[in-house]
C-alpha cells in the first residue's frame, strides 16, 4: 500500500513553527507536487514523511499503517536530495548497487538491476566512472537511479532540479514522469517552480508560511486559485490583481475599480450569491486571457514595457498599484507609450475578498 | 564613443579551446547579450573584455583604441559580480563612492559623479544605509551605480539573476532593462537563460564551444536561425526538428504525418523546423495527410498546453493556446504554415526558400 | 595615485604597448615578500644538514679538542656508514623501536577513532568527558615519565590496584623485566598521545558529509555498514595524516621513555633515540653519531614523502 496520509501533522523547531496542521491524502500511484516558496514548509513535510524529522504532533500514514517510531531506513521510500548526496568516492554502479549490496542480494542479481537501471537512465557507459567528476546532470540521474533501483513504493524528490541548467530540466521532467509512469509510484516532489510543478503533477499541494493553501490538479489550481497567494504563484506571469470595491449599478453589481475608471461586470454566477454589495475586492484576470480592443468596455492603460519572449509576447501596461501584464503572439505591434484598451475574457475574471484574501465563490 | 570590437580572437586554456575565432562588435550604448550553454566561452569573453586575460590571437579595441596590452585598470570597464560583492562593513554610499576615492579622485568630483550617479538609478534616498539593510533590489542598483560612478565605457554583468527565484527573476529583468535605458551605457551581459536574454538584449551572440554563430537582435534570432544548434537553443518547448524529404508539392516529415506544400522549399534540404506554436493541431480527416499523429502527453500550463505527439518514429511539441480539449492518445492532424517553416541542409546550417 | 581616466591618449598608448601586461604581478609580489623568511628556513633547515653530512664522514669527537670545522682532518670517508651497518646494538635498538611503534600506533589509532565516533553524537557530560580526554597531551613528557615511573613501582600503584583485583598480593617488578618494562613504556606512550589521534580523527569525522550518511540511511545501511562504506573512505586523507605523524613521532620516542626507564633495564627498552644519546654524552663519538642520525633522516623521510603522495591522490578527491 503506497497511499500517504498526512493527518493534523505540525511541526515545530523550539519557538518557531515551520508546518502548521496539515492535512493531506495522497493516492496510491499519485505524482503529488508540494509546491511554494521557500519557508513555506514542504522540505520539513517531505522530510517527516520520510523519517528524517519526527511530527511534533499529527500522525502520517503509509496506506493503513503508522509511521510513528519506523527509522528512516526501514520506511521503504526512495529520497532523491537536492544537492544529490552522491556518495563521491565510490563509481557510478556502486552508488547505483549501494541499496541492493547492503541487503545482502547476491553479486550477479546486483549487476543485473545495477545494469537495467543505468541502461533506463542512459548511464551504461558511465557505469565504471568515479562519481566525483560527473557533470550535475548525470549525478542527477544516478541520484534517481540509487533510489529508483530499490523499487520503493513511494518516491520523494526534494526540488531535484534547481541545480541543473534549464535544457537540461526540460529533459528530466520528461523522464522522471515516464520512470514514475512507468513503475507506478506514488511520487512525493517538492519544488518552488511552480512551471515544474504545472507540467509534472497530478494535483499540486500549494504551500505558504507552513500553511496548506490549496490542493488540486494543475488546471483546477489555475482555473479557481483559493486565494490571493495562489493566483500571484501560480502561471508566468501571475494572475493580475486590481484592487476595487463592489457597488450597485443599473448594470447591476460592479466591481468600481477607482482611478482605472472602468467598472467592470461581477461574474454572474458571483454576483448571485453576494450578500451585501459592499467591501473592497481584488478584481483578478490572467495575463493570457485578455484580448485587445479598439473601443468599448474594457480598462484603459499605457503600455510601460514590451518583452518578446519566443512564441509570446508580454505587455506591461499601468503603473504602480495598477500595473498588470498581458500575454499576446508576436504580432500584437504595441509600442512603450501607447494606450491599450483590455477586455479580461469574461469568465476567467476571478473576484477576491481583500479582507480575507480569499477567492469569492458561487454558492 | 565607446564601442568595443573583437577581431578574430583566440583563447586557449591549455588544450581547450575557449574562443575560437570571435569578432563582433558591441555598439556604444548597446544591450549586448552573450548567450549559450554553460562552457561555450561567454565568461571568458567577459574575462578578455576586462582585461583580467590577454588574447592568444586577434585584436581588442576598445573606442577604437587597441587594447590587447592595457591593464584591466585602464581599460575603464566596470563589473557587477553575481554576488554584488557590496562591502557590508560601508554603507552604500560609501560603497559608490570607493572606486573614486581609491584612485584619488578630488572630494568635489567625487560628490559631483555620486549625486550623478545616484539620481539615474533613484538610490539617492537609501545611500545612508549599509546594504544588509537594502532589499535585493536595491543593493542590485547599489552595485550598478559603484560600477558606473568611474563613468566606464561599459560595464559587465555576468549571469547576475540566475540564483534568484523564478518571480523575481521575472521583475528584475525588466529593471536591468529600464535601468540600461536610462543610463544609456553599453552593457555586456551574460546569460544562459533563453528567456531572459531575449527579454533584455538589444543584440545577442550566440556561443557554441568558443565560436560566435549567429548575432543579431533577439525577434530575428528567434525567427530566422542560422542553425540548428541556435534554433534548438532559443524557445521553449525547443523547436522541433525533423528529417524530411521531398514530397508532392513541398516536403514531408515524420513518415508522412507532416505534409508541407510548399514550392518555395529549398530542393536541398534535409531538415525541416517546426516552432511548437507554429504547429497547428486539428481531428484527423481522410486526405489532409498520409498519417495521423497520436497524443502522447498533454501538460497543462495554464494559459497555454503542451501537446507532445508521437509522429512516426518522431515525438513532437507542439504549444497550443489556452485549454483544448485533447486527451492522450487522440488521433490528429498535425499542420504548419509553409511561411513559418524552417529549413536546413547537410550541415545544419539554415537555407533560404 | 594615477587620476580616473576616461580614453586613453596616443602617447600612453605608445608607452603601454611597448612592455607587455603585468598579467603575474601577484604571483611576483608574493615571492618578493617571503624571501627573507626562505632565507631563514634554508639556513636552519639547510645548514644544519650540510654540517652533519660533513662530520658523518669522520672520526671527529669534542674530546680531539679540534673545532667541528677542523673535522676534515679526522676524515674516514663512509666507515662510520658501514660500521653502522654491522653494528648490532644499533639494530636491536631499531628493532625494539619498531615493535613499540607497530604496537602502539595501531592501539592509539583504534582508541582514538573508538573516542571519536563516540564524540560525534551529543551525550551528557560530553563537555568535562573532552576536557579530560585532552589532559594526558597536555603533560610535559617527562612529567608523564616520572608518573609512570612512579605508577610502575613494585609497591607502586598498578600493582595495589593488581592486587584487590585478583584478591592475592601482586609485586609485579615492571620496570626490572625486560618485557615488562618495554610494556610498561608502551602503555605510557598510549596513554599520552591516544588524545592526539583522537582530535585528529574527530576533525576528520565531523568533515563527512552528513547528507551523504542520510542518503545511505535511507538505503538501508545500517550503522556499522554506514561505518565501513561511507565514513571511512571519507575519512582516509585525515586517517594517512594521523598515522603519519604518530608514526614519524613515535618513532622517535624518547622523553618519556628515558626518564621510566634510562634505557633499561640494561638494553631492554633502549630505542633508537635512547641509543643515540648514550652515544652522544657518554660516548662521545658523534661522527658516528651523526651518520645514525643521518641514516635515520633518510628513512624517515621516505616514508613521510610515500605517505605525502598518497594524501595528495586521496586529497584531489573532493568529499
Amino acid at each position: 500500500m503506497s497511499a500517504i496520509h498526512l493527518q493534523n501533522l505540525v511541526k515545530k523547531f523550539g519557538d518557531f513553527t515551520a508546518l502548521k496542521t496539515m492535512d493531506l491524502a495522497i493516492a496510491d500511484g499519485e505524482f503529488m507536487a508540494l509546491l511554494g516558496p521557500s519557508g513555506c514548509g514542504k522540505s520539513t513535510t517531505m522530510n517527516m514523511i520520510a523519517g528524517m524529522e519526527e511530527p511534533t504532533g499529527g500522525k502520517i500514514l503509509f496506506g493503513e499503517r503508522d509511521m510513528a517510531g519506523v527509522p528512516m531506513g526501514r520506511r521503504g521510500v526512495g529520497f532523491v536530495f537536492q544537492n544529490y548526496a552522491i556518495f563521491t568516492h565510490m563509481t557510478v554502479r556502486q552508488n547505483l548497487g549501494y541499496g541492493p549490496r547492503m541487503r545482502g542480494a547476491a553479486r550477479a542479481e546486483i549487476d543485473r538491476r545495477v545494469g537495467a537501471i543505468a541502461e533506463m537512465l542512459q548511464l551504461t557507459p558511465l557505469l565504471d566512472r568515479k562519481a566525483d567528476r560527473l557533470s550535475v546532470n548525470i549525478l542527477q540521474r544516478v541520484a534517481i537511479g540509487r533510489s529508483a533501483i530499490m523499487e520503493p513504493a513511494i518516491f520523494l524528490l526534494d526540488e531535484p532540479l534547481s541545480n541543473v541548467d534549464a535544457a537540461f530540466r526540460a529533459v528530466m521532467r520528461t523522464e522522471l514522469k515516464q520512470l514514475q509512469r512507468q513503475f507506478k509510484q506514488t511520487m512525493v516532489y517538492v519544488t518552488h517552480d511552480q512551471l515544474e510543478a504545472m507540467t509534472m503533477a497530478d494535483r499540486i499541494a500549494v504551500m505558504d508560511h507552513g500553511v496548506l493553501q490549496q490542493v488540486g490538479t494543475p488546471l483546477e489550481v489555475y482555473n479557481n486559485p483559493a486565494n490571493l497567494f495562489i493566483a500571484r504563484f501560480i502561471g508566468a506571469p501571475g494572475m493580475n490583481l486590481l484592487k476595487g470595491w463592489l457597488a450597485e449599478s443599473d448594470r447591476g453589481l460592479i466591481v468600481d475599480l477607482g482611478p482605472l475608471g472602468a467598472t467592470p461586470p461581477l461574474p454572474d454566477d458571483i454576483a448571485a450569491s453576494v450578500r451585501r454589495a459592499r467591501g473592497e475586492v481584488f478584481y483578478g484576470f490572467r495575463p493570457e486571457q485578455v484580448t485587445l480592443v479598439q473601443r468599448g468596455p474594457g480598462l484603459s492603460m499605457p503600455v510601460t514595457f514590451v518583452e518578446r519572449i519566443g512564441a509570446r509576447t508580454i505587455v506591461h501596461l499601468g503603473e504602480g498599484e495598477s500595473a498588470v501584464k498581458a500575454v499576446f503572439d508576436n504580432d500584437v505591434g504595441l509600442a512603450i507609450g501607447q494606450t491599450a484598451i483590455l477586455a479580461p475574457a469574461a469568465q476567467s475574471v476571478r473576484i477576491f475578498d481583500a479582507a480575507t484574501g480569499r477567492a469569492m465563490k458561487a454558492d | 564613443m565607446a564601442d568595443i570590437v573583437f577581431r578574430n580572437v583566440t583563447k586557449r586554456y591549455g588544450k581547450t579551446l575557449a574562443v575560437d575565432d570571435a569578432s563582433f562588435t558591441v555598439n556604444d550604448n548597446e544591450f549586448f547579450c552573450f548567450f549559450g550553454p554553460p562552457l561555450s566561452g561567454k565568461s571568458t569573453i567577459l574575462r578578455l573584455v576586462l582585461g583580467l586575460e590577454a588574447p592568444d590571437t586577434g585584436e581588442i579595441l576598445i573606442g577604437g583604441k587597441p587594447v590587447n596590452a592595457v591593464s584591466p585598470a585602464e581599460r575603464n570597464v566596470a563589473m557587477v559580480f553575481q554576488n554584488l560583492a557590496l562591502f557590508p562593513h560601508m554603507s552604500a554610499l560609501d560603497n559608490v563612492r570607493f572606486p573614486l576615492v581609491e584612485r584619488g579622485v578630488a572630494e568635489l568630483q567625487i560628490k559631483k559623479r555620486v549625486a550623478d550617479v545616484a539620481a539615474k538609478l533613484h538610490i539617492g534616498h537609501i545611500l545612508h544605509k549599509p546594504p544588509a539593510q537594502l532589499s535585493g533590489g536595491e543593493r542590485q542598483r547599489v552595485a550598478i551605480a559603484r560600477a558606473l560612478v568611474r563613468d566606464p565605457n561599459a560595464y559587465l554583468m555576468d549571469d547576475p539573476i540566475s540564483a534568484l527565484d523564478a518571480r523575481l527573476r521575472e521583475e528584475t529583468r525588466v529593471e536591468l532593462k529600464r535601468i540600461q535605458r536610462e543610463l544609456g551605457k553599453t552593457l555586456i551581459y551574460v546569460t544562459h537563460d533563453q528567456e531572459e536574454a531575449m527579454s533584455v538584449a538589444d543584440r545577442i551572440a550566440i556561443l557554441e564551444n568558443g565560436k560566435i554563430r549567429q548575432i543579431g537582435a533577439p525577434a530575428e534570432i528567434y525567427d530566422r536561425p542560422a542553425s540548428t544548434y541556435v534554433a534548438r537553443l532559443l524557445g521553449s518547448p525547443m523547436m522541433n526538428i525533423l528529417k524530411s524529404v521531398r514530397g508532392a508539392g513541398g516536403v514531408e516529415a515524420a513518415e508522412g504525418t507532416i505534409r508541407i506544400a510548399d514550392k518555395a522549399a529549398p530542393t536541398d534540404a534535409v531538415e525541416i523546423g517546426l516552432r511548437p506554436e507554429d504547429i497547428k493541431v486539428g481531428p484527423w480527416v481522410d486526405g489532409t495527410s498520409s498519417r495521423p499523429a497520436r497524443v502522447f502527453e498533454v501538460e497543462p500550463l495554464g494559459g497555454y498546453t503542451v501537446v507532445t505527439l508521437a509522429a512516426g518514429q518522431a515525438r513532437l511539441r507542439a504549444l497550443l493556446r489556452g485549454q483544448p480539449d485533447i486527451r492522450p492518445d487522440a488521433m490528429v492532424a498535425i499542420s504548419c504554415e509553409p511561411a513559418r517553416v524552417h529549413y536546413f541542409g547537410q550541415s545544419g546550417g539554415a537555407l533560404a526558400r | 595615485m594615477s587620476a580616473v581616466t576616461a580614453t586613453i591618449s596616443e602617447d600612453d598608448m605608445d608607452a603601454v604597448q611597448a612592455k607587455p601586461a603585468q598579467r603575474d604581478d601577484g604571483a611576483k609580489l608574493g615571492f618578493r615578500l617571503t624571501l627573507p623568511a626562505q632565507i631563514l628556513v634554508l639556513f636552519i633547515a639547510v645548514f644544519p644538514l650540510l654540517m652533519q653530512l660533513y662530520i658523518s664522514l669522520t672520526d671527529w669527537s669534542p674530546l680531539s679538542g679540534l673545532g667541528w670545522w677542523s673535522a676534515w682532518s679526522m676524515w674516514n670517508s663512509f666507515a662510520n656508514y658501514t660500521d653502522l651497518a654491522a653494528d648490532a646494538r644499533f639494530w636491536s635498538a631499531l628493532k625494539r623501536t619498531a615493535i613499540v611503534m607497530i604496537v602502539c600506533v595501531p592501539v592509539e589509532f583504534l582508541l582514538g577513532l573508538a573516542l571519536a565516533t563516540l564524540f560525534a553524537d551529543e551525550f551528557p557530560g560530553k563537555r568535562i568527558f573532552y576536557s579530560i580526554l585532552l589532559m594526558p597531551m597536555m603533560v610535559v613528557p617527562a612529567v608523564a615519565g616520572y608518573m609512570f615511573f612512579m605508577l610502575f613501582q613494585s609497591g607502586g600503584p598498578v600493582n595495589d590496584i593488581l592486587s584487590s583485583l585478583t584478591g592475592s598480593p601482586v609485586t609485579i617488578a615492571w620496570l626490572s623485566d625486560p618485557t615488562l618494562a618495554l610494556f610498561a613504556v608502551m602503555v605510557a606512550d598510549i596513554w599520552q598521545w591516544t588524545p592526539l589521534m583522537f582530535l585528529i580523527l574527530l576533525a576528520g569525522l565531523v568533515g563527512v558529509p552528513e547528507d551523504q550518511i542520510k542518503a545511505a540511511t535511507l538505503l538501508g545501511a545500517n550503522p556499522w555498514q554506514r561505518f565501513v562504506t561511507i565514513v571511512l573512505p571519507k575519512m582516509k586523507t585525515i586517517i594517512i595524516i594521523a598515522l603519519a605523524i604518530r608514526v614519524i613521532e613515535n618513532f622517535k620516542i624518547f622523553d618519556t621513555l628515558y626518564i621510566m626507564t634510562g634505557g633499561g633495564p640494561g638494553v631492554a627498552t633502549e630505542t633508537i633515540s635512547v641509543y643515540i644519546y648514550k652515544l652522544t654524552t657518554q660516548d662521545l663519538i658523534w661522527g658516528y653519531v651523526a651518520a645514525i642520525a643521518l641514516a635515520i633522516l633518510i628513512v624517515l623521510s621516505i616514508a613521510a614523502v610515500f605517505a605525502m603522495k598518497r594524501m595528495a591522490r586521496t586529497a584531489e578527491m573532493p568529499a
